[in-house]
């Protein structure tokens, strides 16, 4: 919501600066953004009441001198005759109807009317709604104008469960669907209650006579109307909200004031319908208890000064809330109130000082088996369970984002190929991944199963001892047998048949209940740890790899580490990756050969074999200024 | 290959996987909370509403019980928990105060941009105890984020609204940019919580905070689009090891 600063400054006597109401109504809660002279402001759901400008000057009035100066009309109105009957009480407990008419329509406004629309940058409507929106922006109750010449007839304000057509007044046709309170004139539909007004009975630039609406809604029925309908509504935002149910009369006064500033009132006549009294909720005064929730001192007068700004009546014990503070319900409600005003970063900590007890992780098998298959390569995924296919006893999402999103996956497997087919697409050919998570099947009731799956598919490692081996199903069962010998666990050939992918490596799998696990894995003693640190994030290349093997032959062992020195620290943008993929040594030739695999690729371009080449040729010539290797065949 | 160590042997690179960086961050802030003698709880991620929504005082009408906030599943019977909140709500029914738990894992909205997934993860805790004060909340506030991002960091208390606390906090710390960025909310139990629980209001207070972990993650490794950790990409995860 928009409000100018100037709006607010007239009504404050210490003239405070932009910025020293900005730190108020940050202190206050109230986030916003400054635009110019204008507060954009968000304010929390809870705070119904601040969507106006008067709402927010009686939030500030806690740190100033508030005047709010707005005179409304106090002559005694006649009673105006309306055929209107309410068959909602629940829904609309109170509403008010004010009949006026005008000789002409001003073509000119004045005064805060003015002010609102220039400073704010709007755009003017028709007089009677004009003034119908700044009222809403100076009291935050939402009023509705209809033509009072389009009103003939039987008014029914009820809740229909019927579809209905339903033409809106921002030209909008909406067919309206389950339940809604809506006006009804004549049995054909004029206005979505709280929501927006129909076009049948909308007032235009010459309307001179209007019947204004004021109502209390209950919140809970605006709710989620506005965003069904795709209808933008300040009213419906304030209603949701809740508004002040006990200013209908005073708004509808201030009303009649602002058109008597614009134009001859010919006649005016008001109605109002109530079908029960608000009580005006109570709460026992009790610092102490205020003192203990935020861990202050405070004596009972500072805390009732504190109440008293914020328009709190305080009389013999007890604390009376403000009609429009319909949030306010308990002592922690009003102790909130207390630490606003001090300031939540004016509350002293205290330390805390939680009792500890023995408590288990009962986490600890599963959290070795993390480590267990980190020291072997695997890396740790996160799937979403969101899925496209039906599958037995797979949940349906009854309100899916979109159609590959309709069912929670069954098993974690599948994520698993997709991820392996993703990195196989990006040039890898070493590829192990593992998720622990909880998988959900319907049957009779909800089953949840905390799995654990793995995958694995390439290379068994970019070493020189396991860059020649590929991973199979033994090498998975191999590695599970060093840990847990007296297990036997049922590892899968995933076919690639189905599978988008030329690639023929096979992918061996594995899917299996965390409960599974024997608590001899807790005796594993893993190599790797978790960071110390968080690691800054290096931005990834989505651009293709490709990779160049270079073997050199060593008669002079001592240059072996001189090699590896130089080759293991190139630097250059476009190498990505430098590892040793071959070592043999042969004593009765006296010679070692060793290979290393260069990978490259670049962050802003795809590479030619050109820029690659110039590369490896560097390489080359660094590489054999060191005497006594070679490089075979060249 | 040779058993012996030999200077001409290379050394033998063991190529070791790394936990996923949003699983290490969960594990982080919950080994600080457990030192500080909070307990660990699992619940499940199918919820009931009156666990999810009801227990912890969000009305009926509240938008975030919405079609477009929340998974509703099989005709509404559940739904996809919004918040790890329904696990200590099911803690305080078992265990009498004091109490103190914290509950981590996925949780799920209806969003999906650059800085929204449906699925994304969160750290929450609670302590239940005579005389629990909004300053101790502070306090514990300050341990967390002074553990995360070092005692140099500035941050600050903001009011805000969550249904299940009262008063609320929001508290932001200052970016080296000169912005500041949303960590956490937290706040006093609302007594209307802890009655749900039956937990005497009158006897015992609380505090509750919670975090959203791809946030504090994305800050702490500089990653700025939130999808790259769920593309499972070995290029990215491999610099977490």
């Amino acid at each position: 919501m928009k409000i100018a600063y100037s709006h607010l400054s007239q009504h404050i006597e210490e003239n405070p600066t932009i910025a020293e109401i900005s730190d108020s109504l940050f202190q206050l809660g109230h986030e916003h953004e400054i635009d110019g002279g204008v507060f954009d402001m968000e304010f929390t759901p809870n705070r119904g009441d601040c969507l106006s400008l008067n709402g927010l000057l009686r939030d500030l009035s806690v740190f100033y001198t508030v005047d709010f100066n707005q005179e409304i009309y106090m002559e005694k109105l006649d009673d105006l005759q309306i055929d209107f009957e309410n068959l909602s009480e629940s829904i609309c407990p109170q509403i008010s109807f004010l009949k006026l008419e005008i000789e002409n329509v001003p073509e000119v406004y004045k005064g805060s009317l003015d002010n609102y629309f220039k400073d704010l940058s709007l755009n003017k409507n028709n007089f009677f709604t004009d003034v119908s929106n700044y009222l809403s922006y100076e009291t935050g109750q939402p009023t509705h104008c209809y033509d009072a010449i389009k009103m003939g007839g039987k008014l029914l304000f009820h809740k229909i469960e019927t579809n209905e057509e339903f033409e809106t007044l921002i030209d909008k046709k909406i067919t309206l669907t389950g339940k809604n309170s809506v006006f009804s004139l004549n049995n054909n539909i004029i206005n979505l209650a709280g929501v927006v007004g129909g076009k049948s009975t909308s007032c235009s630039i010459n309307t001179k006579t209007v019947i204004v609406e004021c109502a209390f809604f209950q919140p809970e029925e605006i709710i989620g109307k506005s965003v069904k309908y795709d209808i933008q509504s300040e009213a419906s935002h304030k209603f949701e909200r809740g508004v002040d149910p006990k200013c209908h009369e005073k708004v509808l006064r201030r009303f009649i004031n602002l058109i008597g500033e614009h134009a001859n009132i010919k006649e005016m006549s008001i109605f109002s319908y109530k079908s029960k009294d608000n009580p005006i909720h109570q709460l026992p005064v009790d610092v102490q208890k205020i003192n203990q929730i935020i861990g202050i001192d405070i004596t009972e007068n500072e805390y009732l000064n504190y109440l008293s700004k914020l328009q709190f009546g305080i009389e013999k014990g007890v604390i009376r809330v403000p009609s429009f503070r319909s949030d306010v319900k308990t002592q922690n409600d009003l102790a909130e109130e207390v630490a606003r005003v001090i300031g939540y970063n004016n509350i002293p900590k205290s330390e805390i000082s939680i009792p500890k007890n023995e408590k288990t992780n009962h986490k600890d098998i599963e959290n070795k088996l993390r480590f267990f298959l980190l020291d072997h390569g695997f890396y740790e995924v996160i799937n979403s369970p969101f899925v496209s296919l039906p599958a037995e006893k797979a949940i349906k999402v009854d309100n899916p984002l979109d159609s590959n999103r309709e069912y929670l996956r069954i098993n974690i497997t599948n994520s698993l190929v997709e991820n392996l087919l993703f990195n196989e697409r990006r040039q890898k050919d070493s590829i192990k991944l593992f998720e622990i998570s909880d998988v959900y099947l319907s049957s009779n009731s909800i089953n949840k199963k905390r799995k654990l799956s793995i995958i694995a598919s390439g290379r068994v490692g970019e070493n020189y001892k396991d860059f020649s081996k590929k991973i199979n199903k033994q090498y998975l069962v191999k590695l599970f047998q060093e840990i847990l010998p007296n297990q036997v666990f049922d590892f899968k050939i995933v076919s690639r048949e189905l599978l988008d992918t030329k690639i023929k490596n096979e992918i061996v799998a594995l899917e299996v209940d965390i409960n599974c696990f024997s608590s001899d894995i807790l005796s594993y003693k893993e190599a790797s740890q978790s960071p110390e640190s968080f690691a800054q994030y290096n931005p990834i290349s989505d651009l293709p790899s490709s990779f160049k093997d270079i073997s050199y032959s060593i008669k002079d062992y001592s240059k072996t580490q001189e090699l590896q020195d130089l080759l293991l620290n190139y630097q250059c943008d476009i190498v990505k990756n430098i590892f040793i993929f071959d070592y043999f040594k042969n004593e009765k030739k006296e010679e070692i050969k060793i290979g290393f695999r260069f990978t490259f690729q670049s962050k802003k371009v795809t590479l030619n074999s050109s820029e690659i080449e110039s590369v490896y040729n560097d390489i080359v010539t660094k590489s054999l200024k060191i005497s006594g290797i070679s490089i075979p065949g060249m | 290959m040779p058993d012996h160590k030999d200077i001409t042997t290379p050394e033998l690179i063991i190529d070791r996987g790394s936990l996923h960086p949003i699983n290490h961050m969960k594990d982080t802030i919950m080994s600080l909370l457990v030192s500080i003698g909070f307990e660990i709880v699992d619940g499940p991620e199918i919820e009931t509403e009156e666990f999810n929504f009801d227990m912890l005082n969000i009305k009926k009408s509240h938008p975030a019980r919405q079609m477009h906030d929340t998974f509703y599943i099989e005709n509404k019977s559940n739904l996809l928990r919004t918040h790890t909140s329904p696990v200590q709500i099911r803690g305080m029914l078992e265990k009498k105060p004091p109490l103190a738990f914290i509950s981590g894992g996925k949780v799920f909205r209806k969003d999906d941009d650059a800085t929204h997934l449906p699925m994304f993860h969160q750290v929450e805790g609670i302590y239940v105890d005579e005389n629990v004060s909004f300053g101790q909340l502070k306090d514990l506030i300050y341990k967390i984020i002074y553990s995360l991002f070092g005692e140099d960091v500035k941050l600050r208390f903001r009011p805000s609204y969550f249904p299940f606390t009262e008063p609320s906090a929001e508290v932001d710390i200052l970016s080296t940019e000169g912005k500041w960025l949303e960590i956490l909310g937290c706040g006093v139990v609302n007594p209307i919580v802890l009655e749900n629980c039956n937990i005497d209001s009158d006897k015992y207070s609380g505090l509750a905070f919670g975090l959203g972990i791809e946030r504090i993650a994305m800050l702490k490794h500089g990653v700025s689009d939130i999808r790259e950790f769920y593309k499972s990409n070995l290029d990215f995860l491999s610099q977490f090891k």
